[in-house]
Order: C-alpha cells, then structure tokens, then sequence
C-alpha cells in the first residue's frame, strides 16, 4: 500500500455505494413506477390520448355545429352544455377533446420533425469533428439563439397555415436542441475505443454510427422529446390563439382561447378550460420527462434528512454517550472541564451521515488534545474519515452529515452541534482553517484584496484603508511580495504556492489559537510544499498558535510535527510524539504504514505493501477495523468493538513487538 | 475592456451576416412565385413580372444580395406591399411597445428568478427548494398569454385596477405608461422567470459548497456575506448566459403576448404582415428582432467578461 495524494473523496459518495450497472428500459420502468407523481402524469397523458382517440364518441356535439339562435351562443356551462358554448353556438366541451387530437398531433409530430432534422445534424458534426463541427457548432449556436417564435411566424408565412406548416415550423425549433444533444453524444462516443475498432474493421462509417452511438442516445433523445412536446403543445396553442395556426374551423386548444378573449366580458369563463387544460398537459410532460431523466440516472438527486443541530449548553451531558467507550487518552480528561492547557480537546466524537437508512458511522470514538502552540499531525489515508473529523471541528459538515456523540471543546467551550451564530464568534478568531487547492479555495471573480479585508471587517472595526493596509502586511508577512499591489489581483494570476500563502492568511487575519491545515501542502510541488511548511511553523513560533496538520505524507509528520495520531477506517488507532511513533510503532496499522512510505529507508529494503483495501464507511467490521489486513489478528480481535487505551487502539499491544522504521 | 469588447464584436459579424442571408433568403423559399403568392390566384403574367420586377427578383441572386444588405445598412428596408409605406418607418413606430415589453418582462423575471434561486440554492434539498422547485415548473408548463389572459380577468375585467388599454407611449405619460407595463410584463416575464430561477438555485448551490465558501466561512466571513456577495457574484455568471437566451424566448412570446393586451408592437405587425403575405414587413421585422437579440447577446457577453477575470483576454 502506498499513499498518494488524494482528490478529496467525499464520504456521502463512499457510503451511498454504486447503484450498480444501469440494465436496460425495464429497469428504468420500475423506477418510475415508484414516483407516484410519475404515474399520474402518464395517467393524465394516457387520458388525453384517449380522449384525441375517441373523440368521435366521446364529445356529446358535432364541434363544428353551430346553433346561432340566442340562447344558443355564448352559455355558460349548464347541462346540456357542460362547459358551454362559443360565439357560433358550438359545444366547447366537444370542441376541447378534439383539440386533444390536434395538440398530440403537433406536439408529437413537430417532435419527431426535429428529431429528423436535428439528430443527423448532430451526428454527422459530432463524428466529423474538427473545423466542419467547429463551423457547424457556431451555426447551431446563433440559430437557437434567434426567438423560435419568430422562426414559425416565418414558416407559416412561407407555407401557409395548416398542419404541415405548424409542425414544421415548431420543429425546426427545436431541431437545434437535438443537433446539440446528438453532437455531444456522438462526440463522447467517438472518442471511445469500441467505435475506432469498429472503423478499423471497415464497417461503413454512416452504420458505426447508428449501431454504436443511437442507443446512447435513446435515453436523452426520450428525456428532451417528453419536455419538447410539451412545450410544442404551448406554441400550437399560441399559434391557434393568435389565428395563423390551423385552419379557423379545426377545434383546437390555442383557439378555444382565442374566442375566450374575444368573449372575456361576457364569458369570462371560457378562458379557464383550454387554459387549464394546457397547463396540465405541459406540466405531465415536464414531469414525465424529469422523472425519466431520475430515472435514468438512478435518483440522483436523494432527500436528504435535515439533523437537528445538538443543543450543547452543558459539556457532561454530550458526554455520557462518549463515556461508554471506555477509551481514553493520555492528557485529555474524560470528563468535566478541558485541560487549561488544551486549545482543542475532542472527546469520543462520533460522526454519521443521515441517509435514507440507518445512520452510517464515518468517525467514531476519537479523542484528541491540542496545546498552544503544538503542532500535531493527523495521518490516515483517503476514507480514513480525517477530513470528516476536520470538517466536525470547523462546523463545516456537508448536510446530511451530523455530530452523533462526544464532545468537541475549544479553548474549554463545547462547540460540537453549536449553532451557526455561536460558531461566529469562534470562526476565525480562535479557530482556522488553511484547504487543500489553494485555487479553489479562494473566489476566482474576487480580488484577492477583497476577500482578505472581508475577513479583517468580519473581526474587527477597521476603516477601508485601515484594512487594506492590514491586510498588504499580512500579505508580505506571508512571503508574498509586492504585497500592496497584488492585493488587486485575481486568484488565478497566482501561483499555487502563492495562493495557498494568500489562504494562509486568511486564516490567520484574526490571530486564531487553532489551525487546522487540512492537506494544506498536498496539492503543491515538492519545494513549495517545503516552503508552505515552514511558513506555517514560524507563523506557530510568531502566533503561538496550535497547529493540526491533516496530511497522508509521512514526511511531513517527521519534519513539522510534535506528535502524531493515526487513523484507519474512522477510528484513531495510535496516538504519539513524533519521535516514538516512528521508533516505536505500536499498532500494527502504524507499523505497516511506516513500512509502505516510499522515503523511508525500511530494514528490509523493500516497500511493503499492505493487502486489500481501508473498508468503506458503513461496512466496518465488528471489532477492530484493521483485522482482515493485520497480520497479526487473532480470533479476539473480530470479537467485539476494541477501545483506545493508553493511546493504542489494539487488544495485542502489550505481546507485539513492531519494527522500527527510521522516517 | 475596449480589448474585451473589440474580441466579441468581432463575432457578432458573421452571426450578423449569417441572420441577415437567412432573412432575405425567406422569400427564395416560397414554393413556386413569390409574386404569384403574393398577388393570389387570380394574378395575370403581367401582374406578376411587375412584382417580380419590383422585388428585384428578375435580377442574378448575388447581385440581389448584395443590394439588399447594402439597402439594409444604410436602414432600408423595402416598402410595405399593404401600405405602401418604408418597412423602417413601420417597424420605427412599433419598436417602442415591443421593447417596453420586452424590458418589463426581463426585469420581471430577472427580479423573481433570481430571488426565488437565492431562496432555494440557500435552502438547497430542503423544503424551500422542493417548493420553489415546484412553483417553477407550474410556472414553466402555462402558456404566458394564459396568464395574460387570467391576470386582464382579474385584475382589468373583475377588479379594475388597471386601465383596458394598457399601452401609452413613455413620452406622452410615463405614469400611464408605467402602469399599463405592469400585467404585461409579470405574465410574460412568469415562463422567463422559472429558466432563471433554476439556474440561479443550481449556481446558488454549487457557491455555497464550494472550497472558497469553505474558506471564508472558516475565517469567520458571516454567511449573509458569503451568500449575497461572493456566492451571488459568482452566480451571475451561469445566470447571466441564461438570461441571454431568456432574451430570445422573452421577444418570441412577447409577440403573442402583445395580443393579449393590444399592444401595437412588432407582433401585430408581424401577424398581419404574415397573414397578408407582406414579406418585405416580415423579412424587415424579423431582421429587427433577430439585430436587438444579438444585441443583447452581445452585451451580455462583454458584462460576463466583466464578471469573470479569466474570461477577459490577456
């Protein structure tokens, strides 16, 4: 096993686990037949169809039959009539189920005019590629951007009103939406090996395209016509409103409108049938496309459970869950008040992520102290759960992942589940926090002048010069020269190096006891990391301030810090000074970690690797959560949960002598 | 900046030049005679070679080209067949309501969009968005003119708060003007609104669990600041691009629209011109409209430059 630096894995993506390859449209079916609002739209869809169907049947009145008598025009709804009639005397009732037929009709057939149009299109951009899609790319653009309603005004002048114009006209609306969708398909297809292949074997290029790249895009193709029909449904309707749609005489929704308004002071009426009618139609197609889209994907957008932030007034009382562990560790009691000499003390914190199902556990039982001005080092590697324990400290937990148990005090306070408004005080002021990416942890369209006196304004009473000037000394005291003129620089006219000492001294700007460096150096290059480093530790000599040091690298410990603590599968397993953890490793975990660092210079010369993998959130063991790769488990050690005692988490510490690794 | 608007005016000439072919090319497309649909079924050779003739369509296509985009620069545009007046006069006198509208429209449903985004993107899976999210798609499923139509129901025919004729010229009442725009505006800008609202709650969202939200947060930066400042400013950027295209979609409905409440804008010119085969007023109106789009484009790609330190160029 060796440790690389790491893309940050969030432990929601590691515990929701894979959905498992995607099989097929009757899989898709059997999710939707779960989203009962799903199946009311195809239900309300299914009901207009048959209503287009029979409408012959269906409608109590010929709709094209007048009755121009007076009591025959313009009723409102009354028996004979159910939703009256219009200025000719028809039955609108009768004439609203034909329009059914006349809306399915545009609204699937200028679909599929778009389909026609616009997918070739895009296949053929997507396959050919370079200045011809570039070229073909850019046409597309300027198209869609021209107002579509004016594209069917211009077909319709062309060509006359009728069918054939309006679906046309709408198609060739929406056809640019298709060329995109299929270009981008196609492109992504392209570039995969299958496709090459099959152009090697000299199958004919138009064939590779429909066999390989057509089925890629049945699901889109589905998702976009569901949405368009719809919204072809709307222009046909204020195409027949307008009277350029259809013929007059054909029944259709847009139309039953447009007499609504030529009638709304006698009838106000008339305009909420067609009108809502329309509205439910749309809105069953917008949501059947949405659902098939979830569906699709397979439900990526989940509820989340909102947790109900602990109310911690009285530290003892988060404490009696934590005293249950019988863990401790030396120097940190494990009840009562923090030690005065404690910046941080956490105490059998225990942190879980609120999914659909039982709780699952990320961190679990750890204890930690943090004096002035030490820096402590927190290994582990990816899924360890030590950026969770950092995020818990910070208050920054991503929703749906809560504090369970335990105690988190800062500078004697409980801050573990504290409200928003009493982290205020501490952000900043007595805790800090130096990220990753430097570049993504600054706001790219802000200076970087403006959001280091965003945080100086946030602690303290400063005119705009004052703080601008504070924060150019802060700058330069940073190593970051010409201080005063870069402050009105973007993020990205820094280096990485640079940047990260810019966030440095962000977090420094209120003087805090504590940072938390969360693989603060990890993303940069081997010498600025070195510099980065002891940046932060004369600032810890200047400041005074306690450091913890979140990092996978081995080498940072053995140079920056003053202990270290170890965690594997969100449990500490061993916590020690620097010097004795890498002499005297006592937890198999450590030992084996020490072994796989690629700079150490082990006694067997040989990198040693540790077999299988750190168990995912939510499939820990039982007992200890390194038995399955330790080779010196027994029996016992799967029996039951193992506590940390005298700062080693390992039932075997007192029979096993580990090798000692020189850093 | 003059560098910045130098690089994206030099896009917009083609995408000018290729609208302005696809316009004049719309009376190439009528099958058969131009003139013969024109005139209808009753017309003589004569009457149709005169037409023709008149068009300029005897002369060689690129030749007609040429001489219609030189007429169209110096903002000649043709004569009406119908009223025998300057297509640029016609559409001169319409412009003033379609755009009244069109803005009115624009602030509307920038002013809710992006309102209701804030809402849902800071209360991101939680009710609040569900809600909103909601609200947008009922919203994005009504027809506008329907709104139109519901909104002059209650508010014109049933409570008279508003006058019937809701157009008056800024010049000879702003007032007036004002109040006519208020119902037009809200029922067109209520389809627009739900696009930009979705983008913003997307935008508003992703700010708020970015790195640098993290990070100022961390260093004490109350969330109020984090939210209207930082997560809102670099929001604007995806909004922005979607209230370019709201532009386009805004002017297409607002040609309905204009119906509803009588507006003599661009669409009533464009209907009867589209019913009474008036091509020279149509090709002249769709020019306009499709010019004022790109326009717009335009200037929302120079502010996105402006917004966005590393889209200006070096």
């Amino acid at each position: 096993m060796t440790l690389r630096p790491e893309p940050k894995t969030s432990a929601v993506a590691v515990a929701k686990k894979a959905d498992g390859p995607q099989s097929g449209a009757r899989r898709v079916l059997k999710r939707l037949s779960r989203k009962p609002l799903a199946i009311i739209a195809a239900l309300w869809i299914l009901f207009i169809a048959f209503c287009a169907l029979n409408a012959d049947w269906l409608a109590p009145y010929d709709p094209l039959l007048n009755n121009f008598t007076p009591e025959g025009i313009l009723q409102g709804p009354n028996p004979a009539h159910w939703l009256g009639t219009d200025e000719n005397g028809r039955d609108t009732l009768s004439r609203l189920l034909y329009g059914a037929r006349v809306a399915l009709m545009v609204g699937f057939g200028s679909v599929l005019v778009a389909m026609v149009i616009g997918v070739p299109i895009g296949l053929v951009l997507g396959y050919r590629g370079g200045w011809a899609d570039r070229i073909g790319t850019r046409f597309v653009d300027i198209i869609d951007a021209l107002p579509g309603m004016l594209v069917a005004f211009a077909v319709i002048a062309i060509l006359g009103r009728g069918l054939p114009s309006v679906m046309l006209g709408i198609g060739l609306i929406f056809c640019m939406n298709f060329a995109r969708m299929a270009r981008a398909i196609t492109l992504a297809e392209r570039s995969k090996l299958y496709v090459d292949a099959a152009r090697v074997s000299g199958i004919r290029e138009i064939a590779i395209l429909f066999r390989q790249v057509l089925p890629n895009l049945a699901g889109p193709l589905v998702i976009q016509g569901a949405i368009l029909t719809g919204a072809a449904i709307i222009i046909e309707s204020a195409l027949s409103f307008l009277g350029i749609g259809l013929e007059s005489s054909v029944p259709s929704w847009g139309g039953l409108l447009g007499a609504a308004v030529r009638q709304q002071l006698v009838q106000p009426f008339f305009a909420f049938p067609p009108g809502i009618t329309i509205l439910l139609t749309v809105l069953a197609f917008n949501i059947l496309g949405d659902a098939i889209s979830e569906a699709l994907a397979g439900d990526s957008r989940k509820r989340v459970k909102r947790i109900k932030r602990r109310a911690v007034a009285d530290p003892s009382v988060a404490l009696t869950a934590a005293a249950t562990h019988a863990s401790r560790i030396s120097g940190v009691p494990t009840e009562g008040p923090a030690d005065p000499d404690h910046v941080l003390e956490v105490r059998g914190l225990g942190v879980s992520l609120y999914g659909p199902g039982a709780p699952v556990p990320l961190v679990r039982d750890v204890w930690l102290g943090i004096k002035k001005g030490e820096v402590v080092g927190l290994l582990g590697e990816s899924g360890s759960g030590k950026s969770m324990l950092a995020r818990s400290i910070l208050g920054l937990l991503p929703p749906g992942i809560g504090v369970t148990t335990g105690s988190i005090l800062l500078d004697g306070r409980e801050i573990a589940g504290a409200r928003e408004r009493d982290l205020r005080d501490v952000r900043g002021r007595k805790l800090a926090a130096v990220f990753q990416d430097p570049m993504a942890a600054l706001s790219p369209v802000h200076t970087v002048g403006t959001q280091l006196t965003e945080v100086l304004h946030a602690h303290f009473k400063l005119s705009r010069g004052a703080a601008r000037a504070r924060a150019a000394e802060l700058l330069d005291r940073v190593g970051v020269s010409n201080a005063a003129k870069r402050l009105n620089d973007y993020p990205h006219q820094f280096s990485g190096g640079m940047a990260q000492r810019v966030a440095i001294a962000m977090a420094l700007a209120a003087n805090p006891d504590l940072v938390i460096a969360d693989e603060a150096t990890s993303a940069l290059d081997v010498t600025t990391q070195a510099q980065v480093l002891d940046l932060l530790l004369d600032l810890r000599d200047e400041f005074g301030m306690g450091i913890l040091l979140i990092t996978h690298d081995l080498g940072v410990v053995a140079e920056a810090c003053d202990r270290a603590v170890v965690m594997y599968a969100g449990e500490i397993v061993e916590t020690a000074d620097v010097t004795d953890l890498f002499d005297r490793p006592r937890h198999p975990y450590t030992a084996a970690l020490l072994a796989s660092n690629p700079n150490a210079e082990s006694e067997s010369k040989r990198l040693a690797v540790i077999p299988g993998r750190v168990p995912l959130a939510g499939q820990w063991p039982d007992g200890c959560h390194f038995a399955n790769r330790c080779p010196f488990a027994v029996e016992a050690c799967t029996a039951g949960s193992v506590p940390l005692i005298d700062d080693v988490r390992c039932i075997r510490v007192d029979e096993l002598r580990l090798e000692k690794v020189a850093p | 900046m003059l560098k910045l608007i130098a690089s994206r005016l030099v896009l917009v000439v083609p995408q000018l030049l290729i609208v302005g072919f696809l316009v004049f090319s719309l009376i190439y497309l009528v099958p058969g005679s131009a003139a013969a649909m024109i005139l209808g079924d009753a017309a003589n050779p004569e009457d149709i070679a005169r037409i023709e003739a008149e068009l300029g369509l005897d002369r060689p296509f690129a030749e007609q080209v040429v001489n219609w985009f030189a007429a169209a620069v110096q903002g000649d545009l043709g004569q009406s067949y119908l009223s025998n007046r300057p297509v640029t006069d016609l559409i001169l006198e319409r412009l003033p309501a379609t755009l009244s509208l069109v803005g009115g429209g624009l602030l509307v449903a920038m002013l809710i969009g992006v309102s209701l985004g804030i809402l849902a993107g800071t209360h991101s899976r939680r009710p609040v968005d569900r809600g909103v999210t909601a609200f947008t798609s009922l919203m994005q499923s009504m027809p506008e003119f329907w709104v139109g139509i519901i909104l002059v129901l209650i508010f014109v025919i049933q409570l008279g708060w508003f006058p019937v004729v809701a157009w008056t010229p800024p010049d000879a009442d702003p007032g007036k003007w004002l109040r006519g725009l208020v119902l037009p505006a809200i029922a067109l800008g209520a389809g627009a609104c739900a696009l930009i609202a979705r983008q913003t709650r997307t935008a508003i969202a992703e700010a708020l669990a970015s790195k640098y939200a993290d990070t100022l947060t961390a260093a004490g930066v109350p969330r109020s600041k984090i939210i209207f400042k930082y997560a809102l400013k670099n929001a604007m950027i995806p909004v922005l691009a979607a209230s370019a295209l709201a532009v386009g979609i805004l002017f297409g409905t607002s040609l309905v629209m204009e119906r509803v409440f009588a507006f003599p804008g661009l669409g009533t010119l464009l209907l009867s011109s589209v019913i009474s085969k008036d091509f020279p007023v149509v090709q002249g109106a769709a020019l306009v409209v499709c010019v004022i789009v790109i326009g717009v484009n335009l200037v929302v790609d120079i502010a996105y430059g402006l917004l966005n330190p590393r889209a200006r160029p070096q």
